[in-house]
């Protein structure tokens, strides 16, 4: 009867729903001319609503009431081991309270008891005030097993925290708790492996109670129904989700899933099936990014709004999330207390670890500089060590031979044997020491000379890549003469635009200039890879181009450069490199519709490439920069953010690259009306800054952007400490651009304390040394607008030192 | 076994042969997951009704994962497991309500219908009638049988059967309400 009507059946049952009960019956009727359909339709939606109001499971049964010596008084929960309630039991005529655990019989299994009692004595010895003790354990006349633990009334971590609303430090604090119980615990051996804000009471006196300590072990294991029955799985390690062995990375994992759900409002992956859950677990998906899961409702238990949330978040707590939340154990926090560690320093305002470059990081970046698409999944060491010496040689065919190979092989083995035996036990081995010491080991395995040079060569860029200068230089000096000595155009070639790109790195202008003139001569030569002449030319150019000499010649070497790359199909990020240094060029010339295209055209390479953080998060902050340069700020933001988090990732969140990111994201900040945010996020990293040599001049970025976010929120004195001591220091260095923003940001610092004596001189020296700019620099409408902003500021201070204010100038000398 | 099975999983091959629609495939698939499922699903019977029983979520998400670790089964075809694994399971427990009947008549007296893990209350008699309500369910509307499928069988949310379904929750929430209430009318109609 149903089949035939049954859509309009639904239709009918769901318009039920939506009218109210004084229309509903008319309303229906209205629908439909068939009598015997709407009686039907009425029919399950009474049946429905009866359904909605009956009662929703029941209690404990009434069988349930004695077990063994407790009396059970109510359910407290349930969950995948079983129930849990609340026991009384009569101790010395007093009664006792306890939390008492049926456990059901898969979980139990029949050696249970046998297993509790070999267990209760480690348990036993867990005596920590935030770890709730186990007391009994037992068979009930019904034959099922029986936990009975220290009973705690409290709240939840979760709802005890939204309750309350409390701010991400109160949070942190509550949570440092947590860790100093787990820690504890894997101090005595015993891992939790069920952590979850649902296992984490906090009593009416806001003391922090995990519960459930050492369960997981009397729980047994050797049936299939282990892991996912076991541990919840949103906050089960993906190697508890792969029935791995677990270990204390598992309570790492769960304690930054916690943390996650603590700081954000809801757990990783919130919405998705155990069944993806174990399919990121199996493919090691990176972990899903903290500022991703704030909602309004979040920031609101957390008493702030939804972008003071993710302002807060964003940075080392999100950096600290994410470290707990790797899918590797071994990319993870190395202990509880490590992790308690970087938490406490956030909260003192220290830098954290996390951010420091491990040894794996750097491995993983000598790795890339092989141009080695190393997939997520490769995680045997041999594996890493064919790809890397396949990799490193692969452009030389110096492969051809299965002896070389072989060699090959052989001594990255080595190298990687003699770096881990240092590694045990030891801080890591650091990767310039990995690479001398590769150095040093080559020639025991490397007969052939020509290989030999070859192998030289990539360890010296590897070197080179790392920022160990020095050492990159004496090799490649020594390459370079033996090249020479060989007749080798193209080793030669290669090896000194690397040293003359080392030397103008290192201030030795007149050095580089030789020696990259000398490496694009001999790059002409016949014979020589189309690699490495495009590198002569670009190295060559760039760093010319670096010194503001703009030739055409420059330009045209770096356009050869990038149509060479594209030609010969360089390797990805040979493209890439080339691409991005001829759109980064055009940009620095001002030239910014030809710019985009060229950066964008290096990113969508650099994306292909898993390992190309530290690249593209130079060409992110170009895009922002060409962005702001169109006076587009709000679109500059995001694009500084990924800078920086990807130089964060690359060299460190305390490195000079990440710093000048936020410096140029707090600018961007300010521009937009948001000088406050600018000012928190500048001075959050502002220890880090202090901490950089030759911080003033070469990263006066900084103190630029601060200065100016203090002045936006009225803090005149403030900038103008900072600014002066810029200005001090940085007189001679600075080119006249920078030095003209300098005094403009000065002059309003002091007009802003109604100094306008003392900030007339500076505005006038700022007016001066603009109009000495050369075109090409501020070809952009930011350049312009800092002129006509500098105008109105001269006429500002001119007025008050003067009387009336004279006529604006109708427009700078250089706009139109 | 073909050169095609051992490579894919025989699994996913017989879940896609079943998915494109060749009937003996899923024979044989219950062939492969049935001893599994009904030893894992035995552990449900042997319980003396505590409170609260596994949930067959995990079950069957043990199950899911050990095919995965056997490479017999690939993650692109979880909707197609998950699909099975509701029917199979399905079958089992109508399997065991069945020689449940055949051991003791059981005259049973009307439980209410609960939609968390249905079947768990339900009485032999009354399994039988779902599992005949369910077939007149299947003809008029598949997609509705999959979904109390996965909803009563497997205990999934709505959350994850909306996943799996590709739809909303929402959706899946609105369509139980009816389909609940129609089953709930059918089983004490007749």
């Amino acid at each position: 009867m149903d089949s035939d009507n049954w859509s309009l059946l639904q239709t009918l049952f769901h318009l039920a729903e939506e009218t109210p009960a004084e229309d509903r019956e008319r309303v229906i009727a209205e629908h439909c001319s068939d009598p015997e359909l709407v009686r039907r339709a009425l029919e399950i939606f009474y049946t429905s609503s009866a359904l909605d109001d009956s009662p929703p499971m029941p209690g404990p049964t009434a069988s349930l009431v004695r077990v063994g010596p407790y009396s059970l008084i109510r359910l407290l929960g349930a969950g995948g081991i079983g129930s849990v309630y609340l026991a009384e039991r009569i101790v010395g005529g007093a009664p006792q309270r306890a939390a008492l655990k049926m456990l059901s019989p898969h979980a139990a299994g029949a050696s249970f008891i046998e297993r509790f009692h070999r267990e209760q004595h480690i348990l036993g010895s867990l005596d920590h005030p935030n770890i709730t003790r186990l007391i009994d354990a037992g068979l009930a006349d019904s034959g099922q097993q029986y936990l009975v633990m220290e009973f705690v009334d409290g709240e939840h971590l979760d709802l005890y925290c939204d309750h309350r609303k409390l701010g991400i430090e109160e949070r942190l604090r509550l949570f440092l708790e947590v860790c100093n119980a787990v820690a504890y615990a894997h101090r005595n051996l015993i891992v939790h492996l069920d952590l979850k804000p649902s296992n984490i009471l906090v009593s009416q006196e806001g003391v922090v109670k995990l519960l459930d300590f050492g369960t997981s072990k009397l729980i047994r294991t050797d049936s299939l129904l282990t892991t996912t029955v076991m541990a919840t799985p949103a906050y089960a390690s993906p190697e508890q989700l792969r029935n791995e062995s677990v270990t204390t990375a598992c309570d790492v994992y769960a304690l930054g899933a916690i943390l996650f759900e603590l700081l954000s409002g809801r757990r990783p992956y919130a919405n998705s099936s155990v069944a993806a859950m174990i399919e990121r677990a199996v493919t090691e998906e990176r972990p899903e990014d903290l500022l991703a899961a704030i909602t309004a409702e979040g920031a609101q238990n957390r008493g702030v709004s939804e972008m003071r949330l993710s302002q807060s978040l964003s940075g080392d707590l999100q950096t600290i999330v994410e470290k707990c939340l790797q899918p590797r154990p071994s990319e993870r926090y190395v202990s509880v207390d490590s992790l308690a560690q970087d938490v406490r320093r956030y909260l003192e305002g220290e830098p954290v670890m996390a951010r420091r470059q491990t040894a794996i990081y750097r491995l993983g970046k000598f790795v890339r500089r092989h141009r080695v698409g190393v997939t997520a999944c490769a995680t045997a060491a041999m594996l890493l060590v064919g790809a890397v010496s396949y990799a490193a040689w692969r452009q030389q065919q110096a492969l051809r031979e299965a002896r070389r190979a072989e060699q090959m092989q052989l001594f990255m083995h080595q190298l990687f044997r003699l770096a881990n035996s240092n590694y045990t036990g030891k801080p890591a081995v650091t990767v310039p020491e990995f690479l001398r010491l590769g150095v040093k080991m080559l020639p025991d395995y490397i007969r052939d000379p020509a290989d030999l040079l070859q192998a030289k060569i990539a360890l010296a860029e590897s070197m080179f890549d790392n920022g160990d200068l020095d050492d990159a230089k004496t090799i490649f000096e020594q390459t370079a003469a033996s090249a020479r000595s060989m007749g080798n155009a193209d080793a030669e070639a290669e090896s000194e635009a690397f040293e003359g790109h080392i030397a103008f790195s290192q201030g030795d202008v007149a050095g580089g200039k030789q020696l990259t003139a000398d490496a694009l001569q001999i790059s002409q030569r016949p014979g020589v890879s189309p690699a490495v002449r495009v590198r002569a030319a670009d190295y060559y150019a760039w760093n010319r181009d670096s010194l503001y000499l703009f030739s055409d010649e420059d330009l045209r070497l770096l356009r050869f450069a990038a149509d060479e790359a594209r030609r010969s199909n360089l390797p990805l990020h040979e493209k890439a490199d080339a691409i991005h240094l001829l759109g980064s060029n055009l940009e620095f010339r001002g030239h910014l519709d030809e710019a985009k295209p060229l950066l964008d055209e290096a990113l969508g390479l650099l994306n292909q490439d898993p390992a190309s953080v530290c690249d593209k998060a130079e060409i992110y902050g170009e895009l922002a920069y060409l962005d702001e340069a169109k006076l587009d700020f709000q679109g500059a933001l995001p694009l500084y953010q990924r800078a920086n988090s990807g130089y964060s990732a690359c060299s460190g969140a305390d490195g000079r690259e990440a710093i000048s990111m936020l410096a140029w994201e707090a600018a961007a900040l300010t521009s937009l009306g948001r000088a406050p945010e600018a000012v928190r996020l500048l001075e959050q990293a502002r220890p880090a800054w202090e901490k950089l040599p030759d911080r003033y001049c070469r990263w006066g970025i900084f103190a630029n952007s601060l200065a100016r976010a203090y002045i936006a929120t009225g803090r005149y004195k403030e900038a103008e400490g900072l600014i002066s001591q810029l200005a001090t220091t940085c007189e001679k260095v600075t080119a006249p651009v920078g030095m003209g923003f300098v005094e403009y940001i000065w002059a309003e610092s002091l007009a802003g304390q109604q100094r306008y004596q003392d900030a007339l001189p500076h505005a006038e020296l700022a007016r001066k040394d603009w109009g000495e700019i050369p075109a090409s620099v501020t070809l952009n409408p930011e350049g312009d607008k800092r002129v006509a902003d500098l105008d109105h500021l001269l006429a500002d201070i001119q007025g008050h030192l003067h009387g009336p204010p004279p006529p604006l100038p109708d427009s700078h000398p250089r706009a139109n | 076994m073909t050169d095609d099975k051992s490579k894919h999983g025989e699994v996913t091959v017989l879940l896609r042969e079943w998915a494109a629609g060749k009937p003996d495939a899923l024979d044989r698939l219950f062939e492969l997951v049935y001893p599994d499922l009904r030893r894992i699903a035995g552990s449900l019977f042997r319980g003396e009704r505590p409170g609260h029983l596994l949930q067959p979520t995990s079950v069957v998400n043990e199950l899911f994962l050990k095919l995965i670790r056997q490479r017999s089964l690939r993650f692109e075809d979880r909707e197609h497991f998950y699909s099975l694994s509701a029917r199979l399971m399905r079958r089992v427990l109508m399997d065991h309500a069945r020689s449940q009947l055949r051991d003791k008549r059981d005259a049973g007296v009307s439980v209410p219908f609960e939609e968390a893990l249905a079947w768990i209350d339900v009485k032999p008699v009354e399994a039988i009638d779902l599992d005949r309500v369910l077939n007149e369910l299947e003809a008029l509307d598949p997609r509705k049988c999959r979904m109390v499928e996965f909803r009563f069988f497997l205990g999934f949310t709505a959350e994850e059967t909306a996943e799996l379904l590709n739809t909303s929750k929402a959706t899946v929430d609105r369509e139980m309400r009816f389909v609940r209430a129609w089953l709930y009318e059918r089983l004490h109609s007749t």
